[in-house]
């Protein structure tokens, strides 16, 4: 009897491995074969059945695709707007997270909600409007507004994730601290701050990578001052294959690269978040 | 601890960030190299043309053609090389191409001096008053020899001309050669009927247990333009007129006959030279700019034909990519001076040789265009001048319903082919929606299509 439980145990402990082992080859597969194909010599991309290694291996696609105009400047462009949109976002974000978590005031739930309910907007119908706006206040076709717009779109999930952050610290130790005699302050800079700082730090992250992937606002209020994904979406749908595996692991190795970086601190977030 | 750990991993981000803009840096280099190289050739070219130097100073040429990477880097580095002036060559999608323009020229403030665009595109700006009148620019063409059927397209119904007639492709057929030798006995693969395609078809079928033959059905695919200036035109010699016609209904019965012989991912491809290349597919009808990769890496390894025909010719559709200049560009004799550029027998033979449009303008072919650019070049040569050609053109005056226009098509393709509904039945149910789509634009027939006097194209 034991020793059948036992048995089943492993079994459905087996399943469990196999399904994530399944799961994660979902993921990595195709991740895989990109970054062969964008490693391959440009004729090998069309043959089938795939090739499992880059043979021979070659970077001339992807020195191509690094050295043809506008891209290296879009790189540059793409990560100075993002600690732009990280840095307001946090700075404004991170405060208003925290007045949700630990103040109730009148018609919070409807600020929550309010907060949400701009991300339900059809960002795309806003194209012309945003366009001239920006013409007309002189702002069009540079990094620092395209930060500006996405300052605004990140805006929401930073004071969500934020405000689920500071809710996690308990505000009784806030409260210890005060009695302590620390100010409001000090006992937010002294105690809280640390603590949620992981949290801070992924909730950052998120909006890093949201501002590295953006490419609606991206492009149509630049024309010449263009981000990585403004610049690559907009000519790697017409152009052949071995380009679009070459610019599309390109655009996957550094988000690849922060995510590593960034999920333990995922976990931790998110597992605080469902608590 | 973790703290500490933290601080460790944003630096390491931060390094990293470090590399990948320190890593641009050889770049930035190089391009600056590219410009210094460039300034003695733009130096000799103005001494042989005149004896002072002119310099058409910054120019933002904002295109939806040559979008592909490879091929605006050769506009940049090749086409653009000689053009005294600094041109910003900037490929963009179609949707922000219109919302850019639109809120430009609202503003009154633009960035953008040149366009370059397909003659669809011009034709819904220039109603919208985005565009400049170019009629004295076109009367100082005069001498370059572009047909007048283009220039009248490029007046819009209008006295005025609103584009410049740039570079023109089609579409043909491209074969592997393994494929020749399944030809019907006593077919001339220069000049193709639909019946001896469709054998040819299901003789490899027969012989290789395989569908080789590809259509570009996939979702960015261009098959509705097979419909509308191949196959609904040669075998009833209109595309509006006679969309609901016994004869268009003989067509379709043509595909419906031939699509089991046609490879079933043809509902994926969007670009043939992708499954030539690889050999799914030996055989495959597509836009000259699709299959170019194809010849150009194995020229070898596939012949260029043209298009079959049908009944009524051998119908095709040229595609005609135009320059323009819009009411808010900065620099208006620049963007004339480009135009003109771009339009010298020179600069045309470049483009053809480069990116693998076609010119306009009168041209001799120089022998020293590559062989995969010379087997397009030969076929399209072919399929025009041969003796039952009916070009049948782009949709035009459809505004912004050429896309409603299109659907018409690829619905009556997917109920009919895929479906397997009754040929009579779809087209008697898609004919109303054809018919209101035309009435609301009030779009007069185009070629192949008898002229309806201004008025609104009738389904018959």
């Amino acid at each position: 009897m034991k020793s059948s439980n036992t048995f089943l145990r492993y079994v459905s402990r087996g399943l469990v491995y196999l399904l994530a082992i399944l799961m994660a080859l979902w993921v990595l597969l195709p991740i895989y074969l990109i970054g062969v194909a964008a490693f391959s010599e440009q004729l090998a991309v069309y043959k089938y059945p795939r090739p499992f290694f880059p043979s021979p291996f070659s970077t001339e696609t992807m020195v191509f695709f690094l050295k043809s105009t506008g891209v290296a400047a879009s790189v540059r462009s793409s990560v100075v707007v993002a600690l732009i949109t990280l840095s307001l976002s946090t700075l404004i974000g991170a405060p208003a997270g925290y007045a949700i978590a630990r103040f109730v005031f009148r018609g919070r739930e409807t600020f929550r909600l309010l907060v949400v309910s701009t991300r339900a907007f059809p960002i795309v119908i806003l194209s012309i409007p945003l366009a001239v706006s920006f013409i007309e206040w002189g702002m069009y076709d540079s990094v620092y507004s395209l930060a500006l717009m996405h300052t605004a779109l990140a805006l929401p999930f930073t004071i969500l994730i934020t405000s689920s952050v500071f809710a996690s610290v308990p505000r009784d130790l806030e409260e210890a601290a005060m009695t302590l005699g620390c100010s409001q302050l000090q006992a937010f800079v002294r105690v809280s701050l640390p603590l949620a700082l992981p949290g801070l730090a992924a909730a950052t992250l998120f909006t890093f990578v949201l501002s590295w992937n953006e490419v609606f606002a991206a492009v149509i209020l630049t024309v010449r001052n263009r981000t990585l994904p403004a610049l690559v979406l907009t000519v790697l749908d017409v152009s052949p294959l071995p380009y679009r595996f070459a610019g599309g692991f390109f655009m996957l190795a550094p988000s690849l690269i922060f995510m590593l970086f960034i999920r333990k601190y995922l976990f931790n977030l998110w597992g605080k978040v469902t608590k | 601890m973790k703290q500490k750990r933290l601080w460790a991993g944003l630096s390491t981000l931060i390094l990293i960030t470090g590399l990948l803009l320190s890593a641009c840096q050889p770049t930035t280099v190089t391009v600056t190299v590219e410009v210094t190289k460039q300034v003695p050739v733009e130096v000799e070219t103005i001494i042989e043309v005149t004896s002072t130097p002119v310099n058409y100073g910054n120019l933002v040429w904002l295109s939806t053609q040559l979008r592909p990477v490879q091929e605006a880097e050769k506009v940049r580095g090749v086409i653009l090389a000689d053009f005294p002036g600094t041109v910003e060559f900037i490929p963009e999608d179609e949707g922000p191409f219109h919302d850019r323009i639109a809120a430009e020229v609202q503003t009154g403030q633009g960035t953008v001096d040149v366009l370059g665009a397909l003659h669809g595109n011009f034709s819904t700006m220039a109603p919208a008053g985005q565009l400049q009148d170019l009629t004295a620019l076109r009367e100082s063409l005069a001498d370059r020899g572009i047909p007048d059927a283009f220039w009248n397209v490029a007046q819009l119904n209008t006295e005025q001309t609103y584009y410049v007639p740039w570079m023109q492709a089609t579409y043909i057929i491209a074969a592997n050669k393994a494929a020749l030798e399944y030809l019907p006995s006593g077919a001339d693969p220069n000049a193709l009927t639909y019946e001896q395609y469709a054998q040819w078809a299901k003789n490899v079928f027969d012989a290789t247990g395989e569908a080789k033959f590809g259509f570009p059905a996939g979702e960015q695919g261009l098959l509705h333009r097979f419909f509308q200036g191949f196959l609904v035109p040669s075998f009833s010699g209109g595309v509006v007129t006679t969309f609901a016609g016994a004869d268009a209904a003989a067509g379709w019965q043509w595909l419906v006959d031939m699509w089991p012989y046609v490879h079933p991912q043809s509902t994926t491809y969007n670009f043939m030279q992708e499954p030539l290349l690889s050999e799914e597919v030996w055989v495959a009808w597509d836009h000259t700019a699709r299959l170019k990769d194809a010849f150009e890496a194995r020229p070898d390894d596939f012949v260029a034909l043209p298009v079959p025909a049908g009944p009524k010719g051998r119908a095709f559709m040229p595609v005609i990519a135009g320059l323009a200049i819009p009411v808010t560009s900065n620099n208006v004799a620049g963007a004339e001076a480009l135009i003109r550029y771009m339009t010298e027998p020179n600069t045309q033979i470049n483009t053809l040789r480069e990116v693998g449009f076609f010119p306009v303008v009168a041209v001799d072919y120089p022998g020293f265009v590559s062989p995969g650019v010379k087997l397009e070049g030969e076929a399209v040569t072919l399929q025009a001048a041969s003796p039952d050609a009916l070009p049948a053109l782009l949709p035009q005056g459809l505004g912004g319903k050429g896309g409603d226009f299109n659907k018409v098509f690829r619905d009556t393709f997917t109920l009919i082919v895929l479906n397997g509904e009754d040929i009579q039945t779809v087209l008697a149910g898609q004919k109303p929606i054809l018919q209101a789509i035309m009435d609301e634009t009030g779009a007069p027939c185009w070629s192949p299509d008898p002229d309806s006097g201004g008025q609104a194209c009738q389904v018959q």
